[in-house]
Order: structure tokens, then sequence, then C-alpha cells
């Protein structure tokens, strides 16, 4: 990425902090360990039934690897047990159908154990970041030269795609008119790496974040203020130069003096407690836009039972995202019928459910909530088409409402859906009409690949961006502490689904504390992982949490259903880096590295700026 | 998964398992005393170890008692960590237990696999060997009993055939005035980085570690540094984490020289709660 003359501009800096910092790669840990299952029927029908994000991608790779005509393959997804990204590749369904070929078709299930799941599949990216940026006296950011190098692993899978997202996102949520950043995908001879919940935001914000404090230290400004007076906003850019819109981006200021609020924050300084305990603060803006392929496709269909009831169908895995009820939400909230009217098939088959390109990026609100509106469209239409016809009013009069079709003109005359719905029989036994099916395509629009020159570019439809604050206990003796608070604002665009979105948001800010604390991929002298197993793997357990405090902001993204913004992922992102700009502040250390145990805090030298 | 198939025994006396354990011995099956099976399970699911037979002692009687009897708590050793946290009969050893992975771990470890098994931590024996507790053994060739401090030396020495069926606790140590530190790498349910256990006999300190070297133990030579009360808390702290049996523990949970300044601090710690009687 590449704008402006950052060299140059640095030079001339007041104030300039530059640091290195190594992260580990860590595992997604999902509840559920990958499986999957492979049979083969004696025409040639390769039937697959797997845990996976990513339904039409095991059947395109089994199609094009295997030169089977991808309509002989049908992949079915049941209820997946967690993903987090880790079950977006395609790896054991591979296996799976090349062990059912090998005895003639023969079922075989292949379900790896708790030791391989966290060993052998893709895992998180560990990150190496040479961060250097530039402000003047009063704290306004002039520079960046950022250097990131993405440690993939034996095997690329989409880490590419991770490092152009890095690429794409790289200063965090900030006006930066001088910028240069190359990100580096790194083979290594660690487990290759995939998706993981912000695809890559959670790493490279901790490195651009904890720079920030020092860069705010430098300045004698208060972390939270320093960070107001660089937020993106009118006349700015992203690092690719997609100019800042307020509907495109939301509104950063209103999240950051929220989650001031939100968390009792009080600037600059540690408070002491009692003899050798402190608390402080330590705050991150997050953002993230996505990079789907530009010709990513959705699509939804919709029938109707006889009781006027419909059934939702779409190639959206529920993984735990709550993606399916949102989408049930937006189409009860256009047939102006309560949402328990909408039943969602909630397994997807590839045979019956059109494609949605994959269940990831946050995307299903956006992509499928597209398809979904334009189904219900279609649905609209043909109703009043019928009732039209039904009550012999003009087609424009017609409306519909809790479940009944009527004229605005005579509206206590009406008929229910469920006696329209299915084509009408009128009193005299007349046929009108046809039965209702509502179909709506969606494909991204817009977006394009980056300019090898200039990093150029628009990668993803939509952006959120928000403010996170996490409050620790710190015994300066021990090097030890206590997450006490954890706060996050978003802008979600419209929260319309609040206590699901304010429970999926603290999912992920646990995920955050939980991976930035305590997790990490370590390998031994011999490449070996150390401790593949959740006796010594530790995630962070129920009693230890934080106090979680969720709110939201509010600005509609005009080009979204219903103004939503992806909000899925998000919560992880800014946690590492709000715990530990909170845990520098504490132990007056500048922390590099993760996770941040009480021995890595030991490890950092106390060094005076 | 298990990958393999072996023979399951579960017999209702000690007599029976041992004989179990002997016929199948003789017929090449190496067999293994199951009582939680916690770490058996783990273990076999990885194939560190694949026993022909496990001999599962959990339902026989004497195994399972736990109560006090005139000078003594005997605790049989198929009690699970929360039935002896429950008991509230000695309170050092409920911490100790109540520390020992999570709740639901807990539900099923009893304390002879915890006494006996490979994870080098062992934090239940702690308590008994400050308490001049007694072990009873039984094996092919009957029982036999010993101080765990005679008999625990870095581990158990016990042949393979025996057993251990019972502990015995003397009742001084149920009201003596104790303390229990752990400390982990940074999540609370773990594997130990150091857990000091303390038993004050009288006016006389007693320790012992788990996680600080790669055994647990009792160090004469370190509790006569603490019990010297004319040193200062640093001083004694200092001096004492010189004098340990071995290196400290160098593992991927923390290094050998974290070990230490995490013993400092928590013997410091200890000492300071004795001093102002926080303890």
């Amino acid at each position: 990425m590449k704008k402006g003359d950052s060299a140059k501009i640095l030079k001339s800096c007041d104030v300039v902090a530059e640091h290195s910092y190594h992260l580990p790669p860590l595992g997604h840990m999902a509840m559920e360990v990958r499986t999957a299952h492979a049979e083969i029927s004696s025409d040639g029908g390769v039937f697959i039934t797997s845990s996976s994000q990513s339904p039409y991608s095991i059947r395109k790779q089994i199609s094009e690897a295997f030169l089977i005509p991808s309509g002989q393959i049908e992949v079915f997804v049941p209820f997946v047990g967690g993903a987090f990204g880790g079950k977006a590749p395609v790896m054991l369904e591979i296996l799976a159908f090349l062990a059912s070929r090998s005895v003639g078709g023969k079922p075989v299930r292949l379900t790896i154990s708790r030791e391989q799941d966290i060993a052998t599949p893709p895992c998180h990216i560990g990150l190496e970041a040479d961060i250097k940026i530039g402000a003047t006296k009063d704290g306004k950011i002039q520079a960046a030269e950022l250097i990131y190098r993405v440690d993939c692993g034996a095997y690329t899978d989409i880490a590419p795609y991770m490092a152009k997202a890095v690429a794409t996102d790289c200063t965090g949520p900030y006006h930066i008119e001088n910028l240069t950043c190359d990100v580096v995908c790194v083979y290594t001879n660690h487990t290759y790496a995939t998706s993981f919940r912000s695809f890559a935001h959670d790493s490279y914000t901790f490195c651009i974040e904890r720079t920030l404090d020092m860069l705010s230290e430098k300045c004698e400004i208060d972390q939270l203020e320093f960070r107001l007076r660089n937020i993106i906003r009118h006349g700015s850019q992203t690092p690719s130069r997609v100019a800042y819109t307020k509907s495109g981006m939301g509104d950063l200021s209103k999240c950051l003096n929220s989650v001031k609020s939100l968390s009792g924050w009080c600037g600059l300084n540690p408070t002491n407690i009692k003899k050798d305990t402190v608390r402080a603060k330590g705050v991150a803006c997050i953002w993230k836009t996505e990079n789907p392929p530009t010709d990513a496709i959705s699509g939804a269909l919709i029938t109707f039972n006889p009781d006027g009831s419909l059934n939702l169908h779409t190639g959206v895995v529920e993984i735990g995202s709550n993606g399916a009820t949102m989408l049930a939400q937006m189409l009860a909230e256009k047939l102006k019928i309560d949402a328990d009217q909408v039943h969602i098939v909630s397994e997807v088959n590839t045979r019956t459910a059109p494609e949605h390109w994959k269940t990831v990026a946050s995307l299903s609100e956006y992509m499928a909530g597209h398809a979904v509106m334009r189904a219900a469209d279609d649905i609209v239409n043909q109703l009043r088409n019928i009732g039209a016809m039904a009550l012999n009013r003009p087609n424009d009069e017609i409306e519909i409402s809790h479940g009944r079709v009527f004229s605005n003109k005579n509206p206590e005359r009406f008929i229910t859906l469920k006696d329209l719905a299915q084509g009408y029989k009128s009193l005299s036994g007349e046929s009108i009409g046809e039965p209702v099916l509502g179909r709506g395509g969606f494909m991204l629009k817009g977006l394009c690949l980056l300019n090898p020159e200039t990093g150029e570019g628009k990668t993803g439809p939509q952006w959120t961006l928000g403010a996170q604050v996490v409050e620790v206990e710190a015994d300066l003796k021990t090097l030890t502490y206590r997450i006490i608070n954890a706060s996050t604002v978003i802008d979600v665009g419209n929260a319309i689904n609040p206590e699901s979105i304010r429970a999926q948001i603290a999912g992920g800010m646990a995920m955050g504390i939980s991976l930035s604390s305590r997790e990490g991929f370590f390998y031994n002298e011999n490449g070996v992982l150390s401790h593949p197993n959740f006796r010594s793997y530790k995630v962070m357990h129920i009693g230890q949490e934080p106090n979680y405090k969720v709110a939201f902001a509010e600005t509609p993204d005009c080009t979204s259903p219903y103004g939503v913004r992806s909000f899925s992922e998000h919560g992880v992102i800014g946690m590492p880096a709000a715990l530990g700009n909170a845990l520098s502040l504490a132990f007056g250390k500048q922390l590099d590295t993760l996770p941040l145990t009480p021995e890595n805090i030991w490890r950092t030298p106390t060094e005076d700026f | 998964m298990i990958p393999f198939n072996f023979t399951y025994c579960r017999p209702s006396t000690e007599k029976e398992a041992a004989d179990a354990f002997a016929a199948h011995e003789s017929e090449g099956k190496t067999p293994l005393y199951y009582a939680g099976g916690s770490e058996i399970i783990t273990m076999c699911r990885t194939r560190s170890i694949s026993p022909g037979c496990v001999i599962d002692i959990k339902n026989i009687p004497n195994l399972n008692l736990l109560s006090v009897d005139g000078n003594h708590l005997i605790i049989g050793t198929a009690n699970t960590l929360t039935k002896i946290c429950q008991s509230k009969l000695f309170p050092l050893l409920k911490l100790a237990c109540g520390r020992i992975a999570d709740h639901t771990n807990q539900c099923r470890i009893t304390l002879g696999g915890n006494i006996c098994g490979s994870i080098i931590y062992r934090e239940t024996v702690l308590p008994l060997l400050l308490s001049d507790a007694d072990i009873t053994l039984f094996g092919p060739n009957g029982g036999r009993s010993a101080s765990v401090e005679s008999i625990f030396r870095r581990r158990l020495a016990r042949n393979q055939n025996e057993m251990i069926t019972q502990v015995r606790i003397p009742i001084w140590a149920l009201d003596a005035r104790h303390a229990h530190i752990k400390k982990t790498a940074n999540e609370k349910i773990d594997y130990p980085l150091i857990s000091v256990a303390a038993l004050w006999k009288g006016e006389t300190l007693r320790v012992a570690f788990s996680g600080l070297c790669s055994y647990p133990f009792r160090s004469k030579e370190i509790e006569s540094v603490l019990n010297d009360r004319a040193k200062s808390i640093e001083e004694r702290a200092q001096r004492a984490s010189e004098l340990l049996p071995e290196q400290a523990y160098n593992d991927s949970v923390a290094s050998s020289e974290y070990r230490l300044f995490v013993l400092k601090n928590t013997l410091e710690k200890l000492l300071e709660g004795w001093e102002n009687d926080s303890i």
C-alpha cells in the first residue's frame, strides 16, 4: 500500500514510535471437532456430509480435483458445533471421499480426535510486524511505515487473502495521509493457517494499537483522546483509497465517546488500589472490511406452508452467529408478519439450497439479506397480483400486512395469506393465480482487485468500526493480573436483534481475551507442536471472565438490508490490543508479544520512553 | 477413540483385584489398575500406553472408606477429589484437591490416581508428605503399610502389581494451621507453575512443593531456612530458593528462571501471612 511520501514525512515528525511485534499462531478450538462423511452411489453420485462453513466449496473442489460433474455431487451440512473460520477450508472431505472411493463407494466417516483437530488442520496465522508511526507534538498522525509478515505455515490455503486483508485495513481506522505498507506471506514449518474469526484483524490491530499508545505517551496525550484526534473522517481515505462516508463506515467518534463513558475511562495513568496493586485501562479502535471474491453470490428461496407460514431456504450455514434468525427477521419485517411465521431451513443441502459463497466474513446478513429482500419482493409482487384478481381491485391498491391481503381502500375486506399463497379459490370455486414461490439472487457489485502498485481498490461491500476498552487489576510484584471489565461499542448500523448481537460481540470479546492472555501454538526443537490437547492448551474457563459491557452506535449502511453492518467477528479484534495496552500501562512495560502471560510480562524489560 | 481392544475387570475385593492382575500379567496382557481413568483414557487415546487389561478397583469397599477412626483419618484411594473436598475432613487436602483440574474432572479423578499417575504434579501428595501420613498397599503377596515420607521418593515406590488402597492421616494434621498457594501460567484451572502446601506442626512450618521441580517434594533444608524467623522474609525466601533438590523445572508452561521468580514471591506471601497472622 502506498500513499504520499512516508519516508520524507517521518523524518520531519515531532514524535515517532517504532516497535516490532511477534504473535504466535493458535488454534480455533471449536467445541465440535472436524468431521466428514462420504459415500458414492453405484451410479456415481457423490454424497458428502460435513461440519463445514463452505458446502459449495466442497462441491467445487471435489468436482475440479476428481473431474466429477458438480451436479453429481451433493453436500449436506447439518448444525455445526462451532467453527470460527476453522471449518471454511476443505480438508477432511477430500480424504473421506478418497477413502470411500477406495472401498467401492461404501460410506466412510472421518472424525479426527481432539489432539489431531488441534495439531493438523489449518490454524490462526502467526504475525511479525515492524511498525513505525510519526505524529506532530499535538498528536496528529502524519505518516506510517508498516511491515507485516504473515506466518502461513507450510501451505498457503487462503493466507494470501489474509495478507491482502491486513494490507487493506493495515493502519486501523485512522486518517493517515502518508503510508507505506508491505504485507508478506511467509511459508514456515508450522501448521498451515486459515481464516480465524476477524480474518487476521486481531493480529495487526495489536501491533498498530500498541504503537499508538507509545505515540500518545510520547505526546503526553490521553490515549483515548489521541485516537479521537486521528480517527478516519470526512476527507479521509482508507489505505486502499476508499473515501470515508458516514453510511459506508459508520461513526467511530460516537463509538469512542460511548465506550469512554461505558468503561468509566479515566485517562493517562494507572490508579493505585493498594500496595503493589493498580488498575489500568487500555483502549483500541477496530475496523474491518471484507475480502470476498469480487463475484461472490448468495440466494434465497421461499415457499409457503398451508397455514400461511413460510420456509426460508438459503445456503447460509448456522455456525452460532444467529445469521439465519436475522434473515428470518428481515423476511418477516418485509412481509409485516411475526418472525415465528418464518421457518428457517437450518441445514444446508447444496442440491436444494441456493448457493451462498461461504458462511464467512460476517457477510450473511449483507449478502443473503439482499437475496432474502429480493425473494420477499418477488413474493409481495405475486401476492399482490393474485390479491388484485381475487379482490377484483387494481394492483396498486393491494397491501399485505399481518397475514392479510387487502385493498387499502377497504381494509375490512381481506384474504388471509394462507388462502392466497397456494393460489386462490373463490367462493364459486374459480381458481385464481398460481402458488406463490419466492426467489432472490444476489451477486456482490463494485468490488475490485487491489492495484499492484498503490494498493488502491475496494475489496469489500461494508465497513464496521468500533472501540474497545479492557480494564485490568495488576499486581506489580508478582506481575499477575485479573481482567475486570471489558467494554465494546460497535457501529452495527441497525441493531435488528440487540440481544443476539450483544451476545455475539461478547462472545468475540471472550475469545479475544482468551487468545491474548493464554493461548498460542509453540513448537519444540523437533518442530512438534508442544501441547495439542485441552489439558495444556488453555482456553479461558467460565468463572474467570470479566464483566462484559456492550453497546451500539447505529449509523445505517444505506446499501445494506435494513441498514445492518456485519458484527459477528468484530468483538475479538481489539481485545488483544486493549489488554496489551492496559497491561503495558499497568506494568510500565512495552508489551509486544502474545500471549500476555505473567512470564512474558516478566521477560519484557522495563523501559522508559 | 481408544484404538485397540482390552479386557475390563471389576473385582470387588483387593484380593480379587491382585489375583486378576497376576493372572492377566501371566498371560502377557500388561494389566493396569484403573480408578477414575482420566489419565489412562487420555494416554490410551494417544497410544502412549496400550494396556491389554484394565482392572477397575473403584468398587472395592475398603478403597471407598472415608472416616475418622481414633487417631487417624482414613481415606480410601478410590475416593474422588470431589468427595474428599465435600467431606471437609482435612482442610489442607481439600484445598489441594480443589485446585486440581476442573470440577468435572474432580468428580472422576481419585486420590489414588492422582498419587500414582504419570503426570508429574501429583498435588495431593503434598498434604500427605506434610502430615506424617501412612499409605497402605495391596499386591499378590498381600498388604503392607509404609509412611508416605519413606515410600514417596520422587514418585511412589510401588510394584506395578500393587495398588494403593488407603492413606491414614494423623488427626493432629486435620485442624493444624495450614496454607495452600497454587500459581499457574495464567489460566486458573491448569497444571501448577508451583503449588506450595504449608502445614504447621505446633509453631514449626512444614512446606512441600509441586511443579517446582520434576517431582513433588518436601525439603527439610528449606523448612529450616523458612523457620529461622530471626531472618527477614526476603532473605528466607531467597535462601530457600537456592536449596532446591534439582534445577527448577523447565517446560513449555514456564522456564526455570521464571519458576524461581514465582517461588520467591510465593514464599514471601506465605511468610508474610505467617508473620501477620492472616493464615
